[in-house]
This record gives C-alpha cells, sequence and structure tokens, in this order.
C-alpha cells in the first residue's frame, strides 16, 4: 500500500471517529430529553432525504440551498487559512456583499438580466477591497490580523445597520428593510417550488472548481499553500510574500462577498439582516472540515446542510430542540482539527511505512549488486 | 582511582538519536573536585551531546554516570539540579522582562503569606553575587542588561539552586574581552571555594589560561584527557582538528576566469554587539570551488545570510557579475543565477508537507515553461520533476510523495536538484552533506565539483574539514569574522596548518590574504 | 445637537452607566490579559461567557439563590476554558481553532441546553425574579455625598468586583509565585522549563483563571445587565474584550482603561439613540474603529522601534 492511500485512509479513519464521538454525544442528549428517542434519532439521520418513508426531492433541494452560502464562505476561509491567514472577517464580508449587491439592484438596475451579474459583481468587489486592510496591517505591521477582523464585523455591521436604518429604509414597511431590488437582480431559482435553491448553488459549484484549480494548478495558488506551509522557504524561494498574503485575503472578502450577494438576492426580494448572519462562521468549520481542500468544501457543505437540517426536523416533529445542532457541529469541528486525536495510530502507519520503505530499499540494492 | 577524587564519572557513554545519528560512541569523561576542566571539540565533535546528558536533557543509550560516587539517572534537568549540577545555555535561559531577581528565584520562589517575597528575592540575588564575586544589578530587568551581566545572572541562578558542579556552554562566545577577562576572574574565585567547573569551548588561548585539564573529542569518541600545563597548542589542535579516515575526491585542475561573487569590506555586528563581520572581502572565480574553512561562529552563517539578503550587512558591498546583492530580493538574486543550499534545510529549504514535486519548483514555478495562460502546465511540471528525481537519483515512490517523509539524505537531494538545476552561475553551498548519510554525500560532493568543471562558481562553507578541504580548490580559514588565511592550492595543505589557522594560533600576512580578491 | 450630547455627558446616570457597562467588558478583558500572559490566546471567551450566562441563571433558579448562582456560572467557565485547554495543550488543536469551535457550539448549545434543563424556550424570563438577581449596594457615607454617591454608590456587587479585580490581576501577575510563573511561560517557555517550571500546567491554570472571569462577566450579564438570559446577550463582548486586552498592552490597568472606552462609547450610544440626526449605530461602531487604529498605531511604533535600535547600532561603530 502507498503511503499516501494510507494516510488517506488514516483522515478517512480519523473523520469517521470524530463524526462518531458528535453522534454519541447527540445519542446521549436525545436520550436525555427526549421521550420517543428512536423517533427523533430516525428524523435527524434519515428524514432530511426521505419523508414518509418515500425520498424527498424537495428537502434535497432544501438542503443544496443551505449549503450555498457556506461552501462560497467555506471556499474563503479555505483560501485564507492556507496563507495561514487567520483572517474572520468573513462574517462581515457576507453581511457587506449583501447589503453592497441589494443596494446595486435596487438603485442601479438596468433592467436587463446583466443587473444580477453586476450586483453579485459589485458586492464581492467591496468585500475584496475591504479585506485589504487586516491583510496590509498584518503584512505591513505585524499586528494580529485576528483582531483586527473581528474588529472589522462589527464596524461593517453597525456601518450596514446604520445606512438600512437612516438611508435606505423603506418607510412603508413595519419592520427595518430596503425597498424591493429589481426583479432582473434577482439570482433566479434552479427548480421550482419553495426550496430556495437558485442558479446560485450552480454559480458555487463552479467556484469550488476554480478555486481549487486556482490552488493546485496556478503560480498563485501554489504560492499561497507554500507560503502557508513555510514562509521562509517561500522567501528564500523567491516569492512575493506579501503580495501573495494579501492576495489570499483578497480572494477570500471576494468569496465571502460572493455568499451574502448570491444568499440575499436568491433568498429574499429586499435587504432584512439585522446581525451577522453567522456564515462566516460556519465557514471555518466547513473549512476544517474538508481539511482546507477546496474540492472537499461542497461536501462539508452539505454535511453541515444535513445536519442543520436533520435537527431542524427533529425539532419539527419530536421534543428535541435543533439548536442541539451547534453542539455537534462544534465536537466534530473540534476533533477535526486535534493533530493528536488518535495520533498513535498514525504514528504506527508512518512506522509500517519506513519499514516498508527499508524492505523494498534493500531490495532494490540487492538487485542492483546482483547486476554488477 | 578513589570514588572521592572525582565528582563526575561517564563512563562508557553511547548515545544515538532517534534519526540515526551516533552522537556519542564510548566516551569516558571524569572530572575532579574543584578543578576547571575544558571539554573541547569542533562543532559536531559530540561535546554538547555529552554535556545535555550530564545535564539530564537527553538520555545516554548505554553508558553509566556517577555523581560524587552515587550511580545516577538523570531523567530531566530538574533531577541533575538536585545532584547539584548547573548549566548555563549558550543561549540564555532568562525572561527579558523580568527582573534580575525574579529570574534567580523562579521556580523557587520566596514567600511571605501568599505573595513572592521580593525583597528577599533581591537579598538572596545580593547575597549570592556578593559571596561569589559576580555583581549583578537586581532590580533591573534582564532585557536591559549587557550580555556580560546576563551570563552572571545564569551562574547565579545555578548556584542559588545549590549547583556544585557546573556546566559552562561556550561562555566566552558572546562575550568582550573585558567581559571574558572578567568572568575567568569570578570562575577562578568560584573554583577557590570548591566548585567544579566544566568548561566548554574551541579557544586555545583561553583554554590554556584556565583549565586545569581537558578532555578533546572528535567525532564522538574522546581523544584523551590532558593536564593542562602539560599539553602544547599546537598538540591540542592537532587533536581536535583532523580526519580519521581521509577523503579523496577526484577532480581535474580548475581553470578558474572571471570574477564572479566579489565581496567586499563586508561589516556586521550582531544584536549581542559581537563583530562577526570584520572588513571582510574575497572573490569567488568562475569554475573554481572556494571552500570557507572554520570552526562555526566565526562569522560563517552571517556571510551565507547576506550573501542572499537574508540579512543586511552594516557596511559593504556584495556583486554577482557586478550586480549588487545587498537589499535585492530573493528573486532577483536568484535571477542572477546565485543558488544557495541551506545549512538549515528543514527551515529554509523545503516546505515539509509539500510534495517533492511542490518543493523541486519552488524557484522556477512562474517561468513561461511550466504555465500555459493562467494554469500550470501540469504536464511540464511532471516532466520536469521525473527529471530531476531521476538525475539526483532521489529515492522516493513518486513525486507526489511529501517531502518531510523522506530521510534526510533524500530531502537534501531535493534541495540539491533544485538549487543545481536552474543553470547557476553561482553556488552557495552551506554545509551540504551535513547529517546525511555516505551514498548522499558522495552523490551531492560528485555534483558540485562537476557543475564547477562545466563553468559555475562555487562558494562551499563547511565545518567538514574533509569536505572542504578535498572538493575545495583554494581555500580561506575564518577566525573571528575574518580571513586568517588564504591557500591558493589546497594540495598542499595538511590538518595541522589548518587546526593551527581555525584556532587563532596563526594568521597570514594581509597581503596574503588579499590574494583572495584576484585583482 | 452637541450641546445636547455635551449636557448629557455630565449628567450622574450617564457616568454611572458606564460603569455597569464597562464591568462585563472588563470581566472579559481581564480573562483575556491572563491567557495572554501565558502565551494562549483564548479567543473563545465569546462563548465560554454565553455558557455562563446561561448556568447562572439556571443554578440560581435552581437554588433560589444568586449567590450559588455566580459560583456555578464560574465553575462552568473553568469547565469550558479547561476543555479549551485539554484540545489546544493536550490534542494540539490550534489554539484559536479551539476556541472558534467552543463559539459555535455556544450559540446553539445553550439553547438546547436551556430547553433540555427546563423546557424554556430562548429565555430564561418566566424563570427570574428580582431576588434572583445579583443584588445592588449602596455604600454608606458614599452614598450621601452628592455627584460622587450617585455615580460610585448603588451598583451591583460585581461591577465593584470587575474594578476591585483590575487590582487582583495585576497582584497575583506580578506579587505572587504563580504569577511570575505564568509571565515567564507566556514569554520564554524554555526559560521556565528549565528550572522546572511545568509549562503545561501553568498554561492550564491561566486558562482556568481566564474561566473564572468568564464565568463573573457572564453571570453579570444574565443575572444583572439583562436580567435575564438571552442567546444575544454577549454580543461580542468577548472579542471586544480582546482588543481592549491588544489595546491595553496586555496589561490589567491597560485592559480596564481600554474596557472604559467601549464602556463609554456603549453608554453614549444608549443615550443619544433618541437624539435626532445622531446614529447609534455609527457611535456603536467607533469603539471597534478606535481599537484598529489603536492598534495600527502601537505596531507602527514598534516597528520604528527596532528601526531606530539598528540605525542607533550603526551610528555607533
Amino acid at each position: 500500500m502507498s503511503n499516501s492511500k494510507r494516510m488517506l485512509i488514516f483522515e478517512l479513519i480519523r473523520g469517521a471517529a470524530a463524526i462518531g464521538v458528535a453522534m454519541l454525544v447527540a445519542l446521549i442528549f436525545i436520550f436525555i430529553c427526549s421521550d420517543e428517542p428512536m423517533e427523533a434519532l430516525r428524523y435527524m439521520l434519515v428524514a432530511p432525504l426521505f419523508t414518509n418513508g418515500s425520498f424527498s426531492l424537495n428537502s434535497l433541494y432544501i438542503m443544496l440551498a443551505n449549503s450555498t452560502p457556506i461552501i462560497f464562505t467555506g471556499l474563503a476561509v479555505c483560501v485564507m487559512f492556507s496563507a495561514n491567514q487567520f483572517n474572520l472577517a468573513g462574517e462581515g464580508a457576507v453581511m457587506l456583499g449583501g447589503f453592497v449587491a441589494a443596494l446595486t439592484g435596487i438603485y442601479f438596475s438596468t433592467g436587463t438580466y446583466a443587473d444580477v451579474f453586476i450586483a453579485v459583481f459589485v458586492g464581492s468587489a467591496v468585500c475584496a477591497v475591504l479585506m485589504i486592510i487586516p491583510a496590509l496591517i498584518k503584512v505591513k505591521l505585524n499586528a494580529s490580523e485576528m483582531v483586527s477582523s473581528l474588529m472589522i464585523n462589527y464596524i461593517i455591521m453597525y456601518v450596514v445597520l446604520h445606512y438600512l436604518n437612516n438611508v435606505f429604509a423603506d418607510g412603508s414597511k413595519g419592520s427595518v428593510m430596503t425597498f424591493p431590488f429589481a426583479a432582473t437582480a434577482r439570482v433566479p431559482a434552479l427548480v421550482a417550488g419553495s426550496s430556495k435553491l437558485t442558479w446560485g448553488f450552480v454559480v458555487a459549484l463552479i467556484c469550488t472548481v476554480i478555486i481549487a484549480f486556482f490552488m493546485y494548478r496556478t503560480r498563485w495558488g501554489y504560492s499561497i499553500r507554500m507560503i502557508g506551509i513555510n514562509q521562509n522557504f517561500a522567501k528564500y524561494s523567491g516569492m512575493k510574500v506579501a503580495s501573495v498574503i494579501v492576495l489570499s485575503q483578497i480572494i477570500g472578502g471576494f468569496l465571502s462577498g460572493m455568499a451574502g450577494a448570491v444568499e440575499v438576492l436568491g433568498r429574499y426580494d429586499t435587504f432584512l439582516w439585522r446581525d451577522l448572519p453567522g456564515f462566516g462562521w460556519t465557514g471555518v468549520t466547513v473549512a476544517i472540515l474538508a481539511k482546507n481542500n477546496p474540492i472537499f468544501i461542497p461536501i462539508a457543505a452539505f454535511f453541515i446542510s444535513y445536519l442543520q437540517r436533520g435537527f431542524t426536523l427533529m425539532a419539527t416533529y419530536c421534543d428535541v430542540p435543533s439548536e442541539m445542532v451547534d453542539i455537534i457541529q462544534a465536537v466534530i469541528f473540534l476533533f477535526f482539527a486535534a493533530e493528536k486525536f488518535l495520533s498513535g495510530y498514525r504514528q504506527k502507519l508512518v512506522v509500517a511505512a519506513a519499514k516498508e520503505e527499508l524492505a523494498q530499499k534493500a531490495a532494490q540494492t540487492a538487485t542492483e549488486g546482483g547486476n554488477k | 582511582m578513589s570514588n572521592n577524587e572525582y565528582v563526575v564519572q561517564m563512563k562508557g557513554i553511547e548515545k544515538v538519536y532517534s534519526n540515526g545519528v551516533a552522537a556519542n560512541q564510548g566516551v569516558d569523561f571524569f572530572v575532579k573536585r574543584g578543578e576547571i576542566h575544558a571539554l573541547m571539540g569542533e562543532n559536531g565533535a559530540g561535546k554538547s551531546t555529552l554535556m545535555k546528558m550530564l545535564f539530564g536533557m537527553e538520555q545516554p543509550t548505554s553508558g553509566e554516570i556517577i555523581v560524587n560516587g552515587e550511580k545516577v539517572t538523570l531523567t530531566s534537568p530538574t533531577v541533575a539540579i538536585s545532584k547539584g549540577i548547573g548549566m548555563v545555555h549558550q543561549h540564555f535561559m532568562l525572561v527579558p522582562s523580568l527582573t534580575v531577581a525574579e529570574n534567580m528565584v523562579l521556580g523557587m520562589e520566596p514567600k511571605k503569606g501568599m505573595f513572592i517575597d521580593y525583597k528577599k528575592a533581591v537579598e538572596i540575588t545580593e547575597e549570592y553575587a556578593k559571596r561569589f564575586n559576580l555583581h549583578v544589578d537586581a532590580n533591573a530587568k534582564v532585557i536591559d542588561i549587557p550580555v556580560g551581566m546576563k551570563q552572571k545572572v545564569e551562574i547565579l541562578k545555578a548556584l542559588v539552586r545549590g549547583a556544585k558542579i557546573l556546566i559552562l556552554d561556550e561562555p566566552t562566545a558572546v562575550l568582550t574581552t573585558q567581559e571574558t577577562t572578567e568572568l575567568f576572574k569570578e570562575l577562578i574565585h568560584l573554583k577557590e571555594q570548591g566548585f567544579t567547573i566544566i568548561f566548554i569551548s574551541h579557544k586555545l588561548k583561553e583554554i590554556k589560561q584556565i583549565t586545569d585539564r581537558l578532555t578533546i573529542m572528535r567525532n564522538g569518541k574522546s581523544m584523551g584527557v590532558y593536564e593542562t600545563k602539560d599539553i602544547s597548542e599546537q598538540e591540542i589542535s592537532r587533536l581536535m582538528v583532523g580526519r580519521d579516515v581521509i577523503l579523496t575526491v577526484e577532480k581535474e585542475k580548475a581553470e578558474p576566469s572571471d570574477v564572479v561573487l566579489k565581496v567586499r569590506d563586508l561589516e556586521y555586528t550582531d544584536s549581542w554587539n559581537r563583530k562577526m563581520l570584520d572588513k571582510m572581502s574575497f572573490s569567488v572565480r568562475k569554475g573554481e570551488i572556494l571552500g570557507v574553512a572554520g570552526v562555526e561562529g566565526n562569522g560563517q552563517r552571517e556571510l551565507v545570510d547576506m550573501l542572499f539578503n537574508l540579512n543586511v550587512p552594516d557596511a559593504g558591498t556584495i556583486t554577482v557579475n557586478g550586480q549588487n546583492v545587498i537589499g535585492t530580493p530573493q528573486r532577483k538574486i536568484r535571477e542572477m543565477g546565485v543558488s544557495l543550499i541551506p545549512e538549515d534545510r528543514m527551515t529554509y529549504g523545503i516546505a515539509s508537507s509539500g510534495s517533492i514535486e511542490e518543493n523541486v519548483i519552488s524557484d522556477r514555478f512562474d517561468k513561461k515553461k511550466f504555465n500555459k495562460g493562467p494554469l500550470f502546465d501540469m504536464n511540464a511540471i511532471h516532466a520536469e520533476s521525473e527529471q530531476l528525481i531521476a538525475d539526483y537519483k532521489v529515492l522516493c515512490k513518486n513525486y507526489k510523495q511529501q517531502v518531510g517523509m523522506l530521510s534526510g539524505g533524500n530531502i537534501q537531494k531535493v534541495v540539491v536538484a533544485r538549487e543545481f538545476s536552474c543553470n547557476p552561475k553561482l553556488i552557495i553551498a552551506d554545509q551540504p552533506t551535513r547529517g546525511i548519510d555516505v551514498g548522499a554525500t558522495e552523490f551531492i560532493r560528485k555534483k558540485l565539483v562537476e557543475l564547477s568543471r562545466e563553468g559555475v562558481a562555487v562558494l562551499l562553507v563547511s565545518a567538514d574539514l574533509n569536505e572542504v578541504m578535498e572538493l575545495s580548490d583554494s581555500l580561506v580559514v575564518f577566525y573571528n569574522g575574518k580571513i586568517a588565511a588564504y591557500f591558493e592550492d589546497t594540495s598542499v595543505l595538511n590538518d595541522e596548518m589548518m587546526g593551527e589557522y581555525m584556532l587563532g594560533l596563526k594568521k597570514q600576512s594581509d597581503e596574503e590574504i588579499r590574494r583572495v580578491c584576484h585583482e | 445637537m452637541l450641546e445636547q450630547i455635551g449636557s448629557m455627558i455630565f449628567q450622574t446616570d450617564f457616568v454611572f452607566s458606564i460603569f455597569r457597562i464597562t464591568a462585563p467588558i472588563l470581566f472579559a478583558a481581564l480573562a483575556a490579559v491572563v491567557a495572554e500572559k501565558a502565551g494562549v490566546t483564548n479567543i473563545g471567551l465569546e462563548g465560554i461567557m454565553l455558557f455562563c450566562a446561561l448556568f447562572g441563571t439556571l443554578f440560581a433558579y435552581w437554588t433560589q439563590n444568586w449567590f450559588i448562582g455566580v459560583c456555578s456560572a464560574v465553575v462552568v467557565g473553568v469547565f469550558f476554558a479547561l476543555l479549551i485547554g485539554f484540545f489546544a495543550l493536550q490534542l494540539n488543536t490550534d489554539i484559536i481553532l479551539a476556541g472558534i469551535a467552543v463559539n459555535t457550539m455556544s450559540s446553539g448549545g445553550t439553547i438546547f441546553l436551556l430547553y433540555m434543563f427546563t423546557g424554556e424556550r430562548g429565555n430564561t424570563a418566566a424563570l427570574t425574579s428580582s431576588k434572583l438577581l445579583i443584588p445592588t449596594v449602596e455604600i454608606p457615607i458614599l452614598n450621601k455625598i452628592p455627584i460622587l454617591g450617585d455615580i460610585l454608590s448603588g451598583h451591583a456587587v460585581l461591577t465593584y468586583v470587575a474594578f476591585i479585580m483590575v487590582f487582583l490581576v495585576w497582584i497575583l501577575l506580578y506579587k505572587t509565585a504563580i504569577g511570575l510563573k505564568i509571565r515567564a511561560v507566556g514569554e520564554n517557555e524554555h526559560a521556565a522549563e528549565s528550572v522546572g517550571v511545568n509549562v503545561r500546567f501553568i498554561k492550564y491554570i491561566a486558562l482556568a483563571i481566564s474561566g473564572v472571569f468568564c464565568g463573573l462577566g457572564g453571570a453579570f450579564m444574565s443575572m444583572y445587565y439583562s436580567q435575564s438570559f438571552n442567546t444575544g446577550i454577549i454580543a461580542g463582548r468577548g472579542f471586544i474584550a480582546l482588543a481592549a486586552q491588544a489595546m491595553g498592552q496586555g496589561e490589567p490597568v491597560g485592559a480596564m482603561f481600554s474596557s472604559l472606552l467601549f464602556g463609554f462609547a456603549q453608554a453614549l450610544r444608549t443615550k443619544v439613540s433618541g437624539i435626532q440626526g445622531v446614529s447609534s449605530n455609527l457611535i456603536s461602531a467607533m469603539p471597534y474603529l478606535v481599537t484598529i487604529i489603536g492598534m495600527v498605531i502601537y505596531a507602527a511604533s514598534t516597528m520604528r522601534k527596532v528601526k531606530r535600535r539598528n540605525a542607533d547600532k550603526e551610528k555607533n561603530q
């Protein structure tokens, strides 16, 4: 067995173990607080795809729709964490991206189908520019991008609320929201019905492919990854370390902004978020579950939506609150991120691989000797 | 021998590290009560390993340690401290923002009720300082005091913890001449009070000045114990510097032509205020290997860092084919045709969780050859990696294998493959074969010679005497940040001569040295 | 408008509210200070405080005793801080990720646990009564003094505790053996290790202390400030605390002043939200902006210091 295959199997086992631990925790809670635990469990595990014993397409659509924004934010985190930058401003960027896209859709409508592209692009681009701030603070002054990005989240939230309340509110509505954006600025639905599954999902998948190519098939993505692994090595090799670090965060901002833009323009017809939407943080979980590999992001995002939907359904039909999903999600996250979780087992694999290599080497020398 | 006479007896010490390096091979080391005992040897001779075992930081693979007549197992520094052993590390183990007194009592704080009795801490510090004649400012923060005082704090720290045996790891390496004189007075004072001092150094004059006996190590073995007064400096140098097996490398005679690397009047003072490079000037010509020999810490590392703009000199010039290097981005330096095999291959040489392929293309990934529009041309990249793996005989499954998983020799081959294959005009090879297996070593040396005969200028920095004497066409010896000698032809050299220059017993005239500038 | 604001600032109830609003931020900032001194970044403050806020009210309800409620919140804080420690120090999880995980866990986790234990959904308004809240104290004599009495007397017990804690944390860090070890570990692990200090143990201690402060901060929010628990109750105070720590340069007193700055801004927001032409939202954003500017100035001055040292070195030659 090759080493990389062995490591892949190890990672799979590790992931399964982490999910196993989380499920165990879930099980314990369900048994504590439910009168009909088996029923609750069935809802949690099976109901997202099967209602009343038959496959539910609509439910699948809902999950895909829910996974759309967290695919974007997962990709964003993936790019930024790959460069070893703990930029957490994705959360704010989602809100800002959604807001700017909504405004573009309301006030700069051309009445053509270009609207949606323009709105999404403007929303994303503004966030991309915004991310230059923590990035520059980091590369120029070596101040923690983590703290500055957390602050930026709140600044964004309050500034957006300010404009929403005082400048762009539709006074005729009972609660605070903007005027509706032009119909041409809406992200069109992918399937009919109430699932809210829009073309945004397709865009998310396209972005996944683009980011995967970007990270593994282009010189910039390669630089980002090498800087993330060993910044000294990157510098010594002649890479433009500072510029690449800034670039990684611009891309992260763009993708986070897109998450907000696509979500707002796809799910609603006015902008009405009153708080940070939480997709940025979920994006961190998604990226950790995907081991920072773009290709696995949609799978991880779908897994999270599945969990969330499972718990929602369980809450609807049984007496277990859906919010338990956050605990389960966090447990999985913690074990996925724990380097030493099952490291003893990994060590065994490494030793086995080393032995194999030695044996192979011996065999090789033997044949070489024979040839002489 | 009576147990009473010897305070430390280390018998038949073997130490094999987990990476297979046998750092100590049956070393005997005996220290008499109340003496100053020098432990000498070149870097890599195994003296640090031996002392780490005595201080409980490493455990011997076999052999026994007897302290004060009692057989001991030293599992940690804490245990060693309890046996009366103290160590002053070369890199100080002090907390900069704490005061001297706080550093003194860290881990054994005197208390008054719930609080640290800071006054008592100062009293303790001052009492010890007075008793041992080691003057320190108890209330000053460590970050604000000079290096000499930091060292005194370290010695006091050991004493206050009840050390009767003091290990000093190259204590004078960080000191000025005055500070050194002062330290020696203090050490003699300690000796008079019955303390035993083990003094690690490779500075001959100092050893002659203050030690009673000395043990010399070479290649993980002890070369014997001598009374300091009975052994000449030349003899020490001969025992310390020398080769057990003389290796020969076949190479044609060099035909050096134009100057490629030109270093003039380079000066550098480090953050400890030590002059690491002092008006350093030399040139390396096309088609020659210029070796840099010398005990480590005489300016080699600083020089190499500057040649690749990883550090900036205080004064002087560095040019490659007439183009300035100082302050130039590494990308530009590489474009000039300079490549570097870094001494610390894990820090600079590789991205260990990256694949072999990702590591061999790190200097050329943005070249036209490997890109098709915005995308990598993966075929070209795979072909390049496969070619390099084959050319440089990297033992691996395929180019996708993680570099960190390879053996040390193969990791170095990956570095060498990249650095040698980029059409270099100048190769800086810093300890190119340190810690790697014989096969890889031989391979890398052959390649280096081959490239130089093809017209590449090579600067070879190596602490391995075999390597630097056999591979180099001509050679300079570094001592104290200066060139102590230049030999145009290495074939006339012998170990003894080298030792004398390396340890500062001899120095060539300025005119002789100036020849290395080729002007 | 400015006049209006100006006259407000000099009203005693405004100054009073600054202290009230600062207290929970200060607790969290002290939590950040102690953890950071030991070299561990506790980004989970936000989530830990939320759990503490929940369990503070719950235990107060179960025992019908506010004091036991606060103590329980402290225990819960220590538990979650040590959980982060376990994953970071034992299982090598990046400590930032471990903190994020606890934050993720807290938002839904608290709602779930609340339901599991009490059947209540979302908040504890039904469970609390005024006698279960943290009581306020009138300080004798002081409360008779005009102005000063109005400002300084009549606060909740924990408000006083918060400001006393600044002093106590300073004592802890600078006057006790454990504080010395915490600082040594945070600054030079190897030095501490070489004299037999158990580095990991000290980091656990520092995290536990930071958990204690999260407990106090969380309890303050649910058992006094908001008078009951709901999930939005911490509202970024844990993150603000990280900034307060950074801006206060890691020192308890510095953290207190930056916490007061946040307290001032928030108090101002509450006050001016009624005035025409003033955006309470923009005022809310100010402290965060100030933090970033503060960080930039601090970082830039450190950079300049390094450069100057290099320049001096050249001059000396």
